[in-house]
């Protein structure tokens, strides 16, 4: 059997696969408590749930592309493993064709040698690793400090809530640049249908917002965002399957 | 206001347990893969592939701890940094949660709330690959294909959940939303490559200077 798709590697990829999921729930549990202690109504809760798993069934997919687009060099438990854990979307693939690159080969061919393949994974988890190694560190200073910056401007005038939106858009922003101009290493680059896709998303959402405000419909309003996320998503093929190829291929990058 | 501070402790005791048992969880797969096949990488060769990994890498994983700490909340950002994925999916998740139960990052009921999505977010990522790795994995290459019908709605996934959340925001504080987007633009018709972690660095500071400079000229409130 081939060592890539061995038992050996599912045994390991089912561990760390329960290892976050047991995590995963322990966090949530916790929270939920706090949640109740706290006075947030069981049906918030509920709905942040039902409305953070169709957020991301969309993304979700995605990534396991990219477990796909991994899987013909490197077997599909390694990057199934990677992704499942730290992983990112961009970052696996350039680690992968750092570690191939080393033996002068590419990820367009199949690894074979299982001593490669070894240094691919040592490579793979040793550049991942970091954020695990700074959390127990770091977060709790910057978490306090934090929490001291806020409840501080909160005092004038919730300057704190102002600067935490600034930082949201700010991440926000660099995408949607990003849409219209540029071109991003995992995916088109920015012209027609970037930014068709792009209006269509936010045209979905102003529209669904405006419905739940009108009719009072709150029980949609979790929704919205992931409605208005395949609703674009369905332009993206719409678009394809019914313009011309010049008009969906354009792209000004 | 003691026990509130408990909880807090707690999160970030339980967070820095979870985040060692991670990194031997993690560290066992290679290492239990090169026991088992007598294949351990040599150190020259390890090495050689991780200098340009870890450089661009390690210097990213610190600028994205600082960055998303102060969003995700403390329970948030441990399962974050576990799952991965933040930037395209985790942080995007906690923003919608919060933005939709209408309560603040910082304050507690935040916390709790960017837990929970963190967490269905994360067990739901986990369950999509591992069924998709199971039982599509054969189908999946010719659904995702190049020409295939369906493709282009997942190579376009970025500018569809952006533009979701940007339209919220955006309609609730359009003032500060104009100087990051513009300067975002500009800086990617000179430099269209540049990785998006660098440019979301350049727009988080640009953005909070801008929103802060307008509000001590009272432009916002």
């Amino acid at each position: 059997m081939d060592f890539k798709t061995g038992t050996l590697m599912y045994c390991l990829a089912f561990g760390v696969i329960i290892f976050v999921i047991i995590q995963s729930v322990f966090f949530m549990v916790k929270a939920w408590k706090r949640g109740k202690e706290i006075g947030i109504e069981k049906e918030k809760m509920k709905q942040t749930v039902i409305s953070s798993v169709l957020f991301t069934i969309a993304p979700a997919v995605s990534i396991l592309a990219t477990v796909l687009a991994l899987a013909s060099a490197l077997g599909i438990v390694l990057p199934w493993i990677r992704l499942s854990v730290i992983g990112n979307l961009a970052y696996e693939t350039v680690a992968a064709e750092s570690a191939v690159g080393v033996f002068g080969s590419s990820l367009a061919n199949e690894i074979k040698d299982v001593k490669q393949f070894s240094t691919i994974a040592w490579t793979m988890t040793i550049g991942s690793c970091f954020p695990l190694v700074l959390l127990p560190i770091l977060c709790k200073k910057i978490h306090k400090a934090t929490q001291k910056m806020t409840s501080k401007s909160s005092s004038s005038n919730a300057l704190g809530d102002i600067l935490g939106a600034a930082a949201f858009i700010g991440i926000i922003a660099a995408f949607i640049s990003r849409a219209v101009a540029g071109t991003p290493s995992d995916g088109p680059s920015a012209g027609f249908m970037s930014v068709s896709v792009l209006l269509s998303a936010m045209i979905f959402t102003i529209a669904l917002d405006y419905l739940c405000r009108k009719k009072n419909l709150t029980k949609l309003e979790p929704f919205v965002l992931p409605i208005a996320m395949f609703g674009a998503m369905g332009i993206a093929v719409l678009f394809t399957q019914t313009l011309p190829a010049g008009i969906t291929e354009f792209t000004w990058r | 206001m003691k026990k509130e501070r408990t909880y807090t402790e707690k999160i970030h005791l339980w967070g820095a347990v979870w985040s060692v048992a991670a990194l031997l969880v993690l560290f066992s797969v290679p290492f239990i893969f090169s026991v088992h096949y007598n294949a351990f990488p040599e150190i020259k060769t390890l090495l050689k592939a991780l200098s340009t990994v870890i450089a661009v890498y390690w210097t990213t994983a610190i600028i994205e701890v600082v960055t998303y700490t102060p969003m995700l909340g403390a329970g948030g950002t441990y399962l974050s940094f576990l799952s991965g994925n933040i930037t395209n999916l985790k942080l995007p998740c906690a923003m919608n949660a919060m933005e939709r139960a209408n309560v603040r990052a910082n304050s507690e009921e935040g916390e709790v709330i960017s837990t929970i999505s963190i967490a269905a977010s994360s067990i739901t990522t986990t369950v999509i690959i591992a069924v998709g790795v199971l039982l599509f994995a054969p189908v999946l290459p010719k659904i995702l294909a190049e020409g295939s019908v369906i493709k282009p709605a997942f190579e376009y996934v970025v500018p569809a959940l952006f533009g979701a959340l940007g339209a919220s925001y955006f309609a609730k504080h359009w003032k500060i939303s104009i100087l990051p987007i513009a300067v975002g633009i500009i800086i990617y018709i000179f430099s269209p490559s540049m990785a998006v972690g660098t440019m979301i660095f350049i727009t988080i500071v640009v953005s909070i200077l801008g929103a802060l400079g307008m509000y001590k000229a009272k432009i916002i409130k």
